[in-house]
């Protein structure tokens, strides 16, 4: 689902989007959709085909044709209210203000923060299923427009986003992917540790057979994260 | 300007760039990230050497382009780099090395293929012709070998947490999905660039500057400049391959001629191999291309099974209608056919036979010994005859001294004694002994068993015949004699099992001289000595260093180990830290027979090995077989040889 667009970029990679407000969507995003270490994905604009059947299909969202995403995870959300320090009497009440004056409402807004992890290309085909052509883990060529939109992704896209066989190898089996790894260590933010934490668990989860790989990493962050800095 | 030979040529990948000079002075270090894991301890890598040094003084000049004083060229100020600008298409190629003597030739280093030809002999045999010194085609490939491994770059140790999962998996999962993640620090330690002509390797006295290729010496080239002669030379004895390349890839070839003639020491553990390298040996020794003549003095009878030697084509040759062909004989002395012929003991012997003798026994026995010698004038005496000159003597001494001292219970004493030593004894005899011209003959190993003989015998049996025998070959050489029992006219291995019984360290024995003497002169008289032992610390420390060919297999006991870093001085403390990690069948091999110590794993024999250890529990098993049980019950049974009858009657 489309929880937000963005709204500004403070680098390459992070990029801040506001998440979409009660009468945006029809579906309002709920907290949950926009959790914390929480996979999304935004749309790379690309070259549109000169057919204008492309174009309808497009409209409709029934396109076949492959979509670059770019893929992200939700680092930190911020609450944003202009009306904070205000806090005199008002003459209007709640009511009325948003009856006679909406977009006072529209300023206050819930932000958050992506960073981008990778790119996948991916297809739908005509019976409804993705089709997952190539991922790519690291700094994206590409960066993001404002205004694009960003979805949140199921299960099974996290799933592929970090599962496939190296592109160069393509004989080689798939195996677990977290090459965002070193690149999210190397930002400084203290938030960042924790996202990868929460990615590990998620990852934990979909992929079982792999926990005793994830554990090396999830064990060496702990130690570094809780024992380190509290010893 | 790749010519069309290196071309053609399998180039070889280097391994590994310098990184620059090592610890000491004549070591360099190289990085490598070793993928195949080639680079073992011990291995031989090389890097080739710049040719400044020939350039500046002209040798690599063709004949025919060799400057004339009418070329306009200054005589005898010949600057190198007129001779890279006036160098002739087709010449030898310069490298691109070549210049770092600050020489700017832009036109050459372009054409300079990188890595140079592995095998170099495209340019070095060219070279070698113009070569004044008449290097041989490895001249320019400093030669070294690996001491030290040290690691740059490892995973780190929280990648290794898991025992299932391997680093190369995490390292993967995080986007590094190089094949290869490790890198080394490898130390070399300089050997030099190998030199024909003398057969040795000569160092270049510089570490390679930073940045130079390094390659691993391909087998080819180590089959040629580790050991001195070639398989299958004459002259050769092949004992095994390098330890660090595949079976028979690089043979281990020792010079018989260095190893006869300066000595040879085994030494190793109990079980690490010694008598069968030594059977190995043997081996070489007796095939159609050396036909030595061997003698081995073998105090536990290991070496019988070396008389299959006689029916191997290995060791035979056929005539080439001149000769009757070749066939190595193989003698084989049981215990009881070793013989010392009394009258070859001299006094030390009898002293060593009959210890404790008084004072006034060795006067008399020392006289009488002389008398019985100067009567018989070089023809064999007996034990009666020994005792008749013991009496005899003993009598001219009660005439001389007027006092009239009585020594009959000193004569009688002394018979018995010498009565009671040899009379009857299997190994001393009136008339019989080891006749030198029959178990010296070329192309005959002679194996002289000791096994059921008490130790100080054999000290007397092995010290009586190289007694015998350097005199043979002393008056032989000299000229003295040109037949009879000392005509001796070739030179002779004698291998010693068990070498410290016959010189052991701290006291004499009665071999202890004549082995010195032998391992000192042998040379001058043509007679090698090969010492066997397990015990280095029990051997004469002096023998030991007078070996020039070692070779030494596993040695676990720490003094072992000391005695043989002292006493030899031909094997670096990198190759002797090794020595508790040789397997069985592997052996360091240094000195005069090969050209630089190597590490060889022993051929195996073409004949059946006889030194095996028992095994015991298969032969307690055994007993208890069905078989067994049914023979020994019947021999048991009370009726058995009639033995119930006698004991009935």
């Amino acid at each position: 689902m489309f929880i937000g667009k963005i709204v500004k970029s403070d680098s390459h990679i992070n990029y801040v989007c506001q998440i979409y407000g009660p009468r945006e969507v029809e579906v309002e995003p709920s907290p949950a959709d926009y959790a914390f270490g929480r996979f999304v994905r935004v749309a790379v604009r690309s070259e549109q085909a000169d057919d204008p059947h492309s174009d309808l299909n497009f409209a409709l969202g029934i396109s076949y044709e492959p979509k670059t995403y770019a893929v992200g995870v939700i680092y930190d959300t911020i609450l944003l209210n202009p009306a904070f320090g205000s806090l005199g009497p008002r003459l209007s009440n709640e009511t009325q203000v948003e009856l006679f004056s909406p977009d006072y409402i529209s300023e206050k807004a819930v932000l958050i923060y992506v960073m981008v992890l990778g790119m996948m290309d991916l297809r739908m085909t005509p019976n409804g299923e993705a089709e997952f052509l190539s991922t790519m883990h690291g700094v994206p060529l590409l960066s993001l427009e404002l205004g694009s939109e960003i979805e949140t992704m199921t299960e099974a896209e996290v799933r592929a986003f970090h599962f496939f066989s190296d592109q160069n190898e393509p004989d080689k089996e798939a195996y677990l992917h977290m090459g965002y790894l070193p690149h999210i260590i190397a930002q400084r933010n203290s938030l960042l540790p924790m996202v990868s934490l929460r990615i590990i668990d998620q990852l934990e989860r979909i992929f079982p057979q792999n926990l005793p790989l994830l554990s090396i990493v999830k064990r060496n962050f702990a130690w570094k994260l809780k024992v380190e800095t509290t010893g | 300007m790749i010519e069309p030979s290196t071309a053609a040529r399998p180039r070889f990948r280097p391994v590994g760039i310098t990184k620059g000079p090592g610890e000491t002075a004549h070591e360099y270090t190289f990085v490598s990230r070793d993928d195949e894991q080639v680079l073992k301890n011990g291995e031989y890598v090389y890097y080739e050497l710049d040719d400044i040094d020939e350039m500046t003084h002209g040798h690599t000049y063709p004949p025919d382009r060799a400057p004339h004083p009418g070329d306009g060229y200054p005589q005898g100020s010949l600057r190198v780099d007129d001779i890279i600008h006036e160098r002739p298409q087709g010449s030898p190629p310069l490298r691109a090395d070549d210049m770092t003597h600050g020489l700017r030739t832009d036109d050459m280093t372009d054409e300079q293929p990188q890595g140079y030809p592995a095998w170099g002999a495209d340019i070095s045999s060219q070279r070698a012709d113009n070569v004044i010194h008449g290097q041989g085609t490895f001249a320019r490939r400093v030669l070294g070998r690996i001491i030290k491994r040290v690691p740059l770059q490892l995973y780190p140790d929280t990648f290794l947490a898991e025992p299932e999962i391997s680093p190369s998996q995490v390292a993967a999962m995080v986007g590094y999905d190089s094949r290869t993640n490790e890198l080394f620090e490898l130390h070399v330690s300089i050997m030099g660039y190998y030199e024909e002509a003398t057969g040795s390797f000569i160092n270049p006295w510089i570490p390679p500057p930073s940045g130079k290729q390094i390659f691993l010496a391909d087998d080819e080239m180590l089959a040629r400049i580790l050991s001195r002669k070639q398989r299958g030379q004459p002259g050769s004895a092949t004992i095994g391959s390098l330890l660090t390349r595949a079976p028979d890839a690089v043979p281990v070839v020792l010079a018989v001629k260095d190893f006869v003639s300066t000595h040879l020491a085994i030494i190793a553990s109990t079980g690490a191999g010694k008598s069968y390298l030594a059977s190995v040996i043997v081996e070489g020794l007796m095939q159609p291309h050396n036909k030595a003549c061997v003698l081995i003095i073998d105090p536990h009878g290991e070496y019988g099974t070396l008389d299959q030697l006689a029916n191997h084509d290995e060791f035979s040759e056929q005539g080439d209608g001149r000769g009757s062909g070749y066939r190595a004989q193989v003698k084989i002395y049981k215990p009881d056919q070793v013989k010392v012929r009394i009258s070859t003991l001299n006094m030390g012997d009898m002293r060593h036979l009959l210890p404790e003798m008084t004072e006034k026994q060795q006067y008399l026995l020392s006289r009488a010994l002389r008398k019985v010698n100067e009567t018989k004038k070089g023809s064999p005496w007996s034990v009666t005859d020994l005792k008749a000159a013991v009496k005899a003597v003993s009598k001219q001494k009660g005439d001389e001294d007027s006092e009239g001292a009585d020594d009959s219970s000193t004569v009688h004493a002394l018979t018995w004694r010498i009565d009671q030593r040899f009379v009857d004894s299997f190994t001393f005899d009136d008339m019989q002994h080891l006749d030198l011209p029959e178990i010296f003959k070329p192309g005959q190993c002679t194996v002289v068993q000791l096994n059921d003989i008490d130790e100080r015998d054999q000290q007397v049996v092995v010290a009586t015949l190289l007694r015998r025998l350097n005199k043979a070959r002393m008056e032989t050489e000299r000229g003295k004699v040109h037949a009879g029992e000392f005509y001796l006219p070739y030179p002779v291995f004698v291998l010693l099992e068990e070498a410290h019984h016959f010189a052991p360290s701290g006291t004499e024995v009665v071999s202890t001289a004549i082995l010195k003497q032998v391992l000192a002169e042998g040379r001058k008289f043509g007679i090698g000595v090969g010492l066997i032992s397990q015990r280095p610390g029990k051997l004469d420390a002096d023998v030991l260093s007078q070996c020039q060919t070692q070779c030494i297999m596993r040695i676990v006991n720490e003094i072992d180990q000391k005695s043989v870093a002292a006493a030899i001085e031909g094997v670096g403390r990198d190759l002797l830290d090794n020595l508790p990690a040789l397997s069985k069948g592997q052996v360091i091999v240094a000195g005069a027979a090969v050209n630089t110590p190597v590490i060889c794993r022993v051929r195996s024999r073409i004949t059946r090995h006889g030194g095996e250890s028992k095994d015991a529990p298969d032969m307690w098993q055994k007993y208890f077989g069905p078989e067994a049980q049914e023979s020994r019950h019947r021999s048991e049974a009370p009726l058995n040889g009639n033995k119930g009858f006698q004991l009935l009657r």
